[in-house]
């Protein structure tokens, strides 16, 4: 409820400056009418002359962009290219000189920027039509509109925070929202190994790869639900199990009666000390067919040949399951260890008073007081095994491959699938669509469980 | 319109701008910069080079800077940024197809009769496209042969892989061959005369014949068999001398398999196989390494010279001693230590038999290794033409 009553707020302020933007043609003066045409008069002509050159500055720069590039860069996004790359015989130099021809990334990537740029201009000049007629009612109302310095005392006192935001959210424009535009409109095109750029061209295609993905192309839809299953599986056994096992370490080693705690405590963590990467590396070296372990139990004589640890496609899925609890569950013990001993004991005192076996009160006080903590520790995990690449890529490499599925192994993450897709086949176009269905998945769990969990619903319940 | 005839215009003023230059009697000192990406191995030989191609060529003022790209990884950064990319790169033949269907490669037409007359058949084959050279082959090496362990077999055994087994059973021992990698796995198919044919971009393949079914019956005999062995090169090497007799591999593990065998050291050809009762020679993939100039460089004339001298005989001969990399240089490939390797010599024996693997799709390998690890898993619950059906299709997609 209070969502939606956000929203309306928003709709209401938003329609209220476009009719202010239309009023203020209507109802202003001669200046404040020049300045929907030139940007700044309103600001030059009323003793704001450094906002007003300002203000003019951009709106020339803007122009002189639009016209040297920005057009034909709009005009590029329409076909991402016609001209191809060619070889002209040169005799005099006895070589085909190359001609470049259109680049379609590149165009992409410049139209994307443009269509920022356009945007940001948007923005300032409404700003500076808003500032004119703020100038006008001020003049009105027989005050002076505010000179430089008066500015600059606003934006460092009542306004710091757009002094401080400016540059992070231009960064983050720069840095995160336009790439990541470029890299989903990817989704939409033809972009893959024969059509490459600099020698070919790509184009739109529409929403052909993601019909691709969800029923057109049996084979790809085919390993898209089995890869898709089996993500979900692993992020949820891997969170859970991990969660689980690292609390019942905690739980031991915090018992009364446990003697020489830090030792244990130490001991786990240990495992901590030799990175992720080297001990899942060893392990795949150690669990291969004709791995360590297997010529141990065969010298043993427990078995004839060998386990398939990472051959069968079952047993690899337990295994990497199994691998990553051992990488993961220091983690989460050292975690839930610190939470376990800011437990009240009071609680625990009163339970006993009240007749409550160690059972009842680990499901009533312990684990509710751990949930609620860690809540939000445990979504972040889950989200963090969807697309955790590491252990998966390092210990099986997504194998064993499989013929039922395109490009892809029987323990293949969507995530490694996509590496494989960018890496092994150039295959951007496709991967870019699997990159999409990811983040729409990983946003859909973010979103729905953590609205739900106890800790952002009821924040001051347990203080 | 008016933008292609801007463009038009410009590239005649610029041709005409070049052209002006060379008619300018007064020879100036010109600046060229060029950039040469090579593997990490290869950066103190390849430096020494640079140094003595800039002492051949005086009168120009060179700047040539070097940079770390390993061969196979040549075509992924290049396709990262071909603008950023070196004039003059080095990168394995598998790759061309890729290379020169993204336009990266300048096509070689200066000294073109000098370097296809001195290079081998095969490696000028594997750089050419449609008809076109792009490449200049540097080294013909990365192939593939049988190595084995001389106290075990006789010369006579190595002739045919039945034989081998049948050997190696009754002494305890292992073949070794990495039957789930689709580099390996298509030496049968090959052999048996399957095609690997590239049409519009994508992989086409005749695997799922009558032929390759045969073929796939014999694979899985091969590796049903208990002298059969699989894994990958530290298997290979970690059984050697012991619990292996024999095994498939290539010139990179020379140095090591010569130490481990020692006076027992042997290499020869693929053996023979039984396709359908008949002995059946297995072929193989010849790989080699080429030199190739960015379609994009400033200075292609200079950028070629430079290539041309990278990987002509006196630096193949070089990098035979300095790297043990086999020379695809006919006049190279005759020097008496090139003939004196045993590992090379086997490859050469294995040459006739292999082909290059231009006509390869990067969608042919998981499919291919999926097949092999099936029938290595002995997982029998779809039939041969089943799996070969679903191998054709998928590296057809």
């Amino acid at each position: 409820m209070q969502s939606t009553q956000k929203f309306k707020n928003l709709l209401n302020k938003v329609s209220s400056q476009i009719s202010m933007f239309f009023k203020g043609f209507a109802e202003g003066n001669i200046i404040t009418k020049g300045s929907y045409i030139v940007m700044g008069l309103g600001q030059f002509l009323r003793g704001q002359i450094f906002k007003g050159v300002m203000y003019l500055a951009t709106q020339i720069l803007f122009f002189y962009f639009m016209i040297t590039s920005g057009v034909s860069n709009i005009i590029g996004l329409k076909d991402l290219g016609s001209k191809m790359q060619e070889r002209v015989w040169n005799e005099a130099r006895g070589i085909f000189v190359v001609v470049k021809g259109d680049n379609s990334m590149l165009m992409l990537l410049f139209g994307v920027a443009t269509i920022f740029i356009i945007i940001g201009f948007i923005i300032t000049y409404i700003m500076s039509v808003h500032g004119s007629i703020q100038n006008e009612k001020i003049i009105l109302s027989g005050k002076k509109p505010n000179n430089l310095r008066k500015d600059i005392e606003l934006y460092l006192n009542d306004k710091y925070h757009v002094t401080v935001l400016t540059l992070p959210v231009i960064l983050t424009f720069l840095f995160t929202i336009v790439p990541l535009v470029f890299m989903i409109l990817i989704a939409f095109t033809n972009f893959d190994r024969n059509h490459q750029p600099p020698g070919n061209l790509f184009t739109w295609v529409g929403f052909e790869n993601f019909s691709a993905v969800l029923w057109n192309d049996p084979l790809k839809s085919k390993t898209f639900i089995d890869l898709l299953v089996w993500t979900l599986i692993w992020a949820v056994l891997a969170t859970g199990l991990n969660y689980i096992f690292g609390m019942v370490l905690a739980l031991m080693i915090n018992k009364k009666g446990i003697k020489i705690k830090k030792f244990w405590r130490t001991i786990f963590v240990v495992t901590i000390a030799v990175p992720q990467f080297v001990s899942l590396l060893l392990m795949s070296q150690l669990l291969a067919d004709l791995g360590t372990l297997n010529v141990i139990l065969r010298e043993f004589g427990f078995i004839e040949t060998f386990l398939p640890f990472l051959s069968n496609p079952t047993w690899a899925k337990v295994t990497v399951i199994i691998v990553n609890l051992w990488v993961g569950v220091p983690y989460s013990m050292l975690i839930t260890s610190g939470i376990l001993m800011n437990i009240p004991t009071d609680l625990y005192e009163s339970a006993k008073i009240d007749g409550a076996n160690a059972w009842v009160q680990f499901w009533k006080i312990t684990l509710p007081y751990m949930l609620f903590v860690t809540g939000p520790y445990l979504i972040t995990q889950f989200i963090g095994n969807i697309n955790n690449f590491n252990v998966i890529y390092l210990l099986t490499r997504g194998g064993p491959l499989s013929l039922d599925y395109f490009q892809a192994g029987k323990t293949d993450l969507l995530v490694t699938w996509l590496y494989k897709l960018t890496v092994n086949e150039q295959n951007y176009s496709f991967a870019s669509t699997i990159g999409i269905f990811i983040f729409l998945i990983s946003a859909f769990f973010s979103l729905i469980v953590f609205n739900k969990t106890a800790s952002t619903q009821k924040e001051e319940d347990f203080q | 319109m008016k933008k292609l005839l801007l463009s038009m215009l410009m590239i005649l003023m610029t041709l005409s701008l070049v052209a002006c230059k060379a008619e300018e009697p007064v020879a100036e000192v010109k600046d060229v910069t060029l950039k040469v990406w090579g593997s990490q191995e290869d950066q103190s030989m390849l430096s020494g080079m640079i140094e003595e191609f800039k002492a051949a060529n005086p009168g120009t003022n060179w700047t040539i800077e070097l940079g770390v790209v390993g061969e196979p990884d040549a075509r992924t950064r290049y396709l990262e940024d071909p603008e950023a990319a070196a004039d003059v790169f080095a990168f394995p033949n598998d790759q061309v197809m890729d290379l020169v269907s993204a336009g990266a490669l300048y096509e070689v037409t200066i000294n073109k009769a000098a370097i296809v007359a001195a290079n081998i058949q095969s490696a000028v084959d594997s750089a050419t496209v449609g008809g076109k050279l792009y490449g200049y082959p540097m080294t013909a090496d990365n192939g593939y042969f049988m190595y084995y362990d001389k106290s075990v077999f006789s010369e006579e055994d190595v002739k045919s892989l039945d034989k081998m087994l049948e050997v190696a059973q009754a002494a305890g021992r292992k073949v070794f061959m990495d039957v789930s990698n689709g580099w390996y796995i298509a030496s049968f198919f090959i052999g048996a005369g399957n095609k690997f044919e590239m049409v519009n971009g994508k992989q086409v393949l005749d695997f799922n014949n009558a032929t390759g079914v045969k073929v796939g019956e014999a694979i899985k005999a091969f590796t049903a068999h208990p002298a059969f062995l699989t894994g990958d090169d530290n298997v290979l090497k970690a059984g050697l001398g012991s619990t292996v007799a024999a095994g498939v591999s290539g010139t990179w593990n020379a140095n090591d398999i010569s130490t481990i065998l020692g006076a027992n050291y042997g290499a020869t050809k693929l053996p023979e196989y039984t396709l359908g009762g008949v002995a059946t020679q297995m072929g193989s993939f010849a790989g080699f390494k080429l030199m190739g100039v960015n379609s994009l460089t400033e200075f292609p004339e200079e950028a070629m010279a430079l290539a041309e001298f990278l990987t002509n005989e006196a630096n193949q001969v070089k990098r035979f001693e300095v790297r043990k990399l086999g020379p695809a240089n006919k006049n190279a490939a005759q020097n008496a230590s090139v003939l004196a390797d045993v590992a090379l010599s086997a490859l050469a024996k294995q040459a006739p038999y292999a082909m290059s693997q231009n006509s390869v799709a990067g969608t042919y390998w998981g499919p291919a290794e999926a097949f092999g690890l099936a029938l290595e898993n002995k997982d029998y619950t779809k039939s041969i033409q089943e799996m070969l059906d679903a191998l054709v299709a998928q590296a057809g997609n």
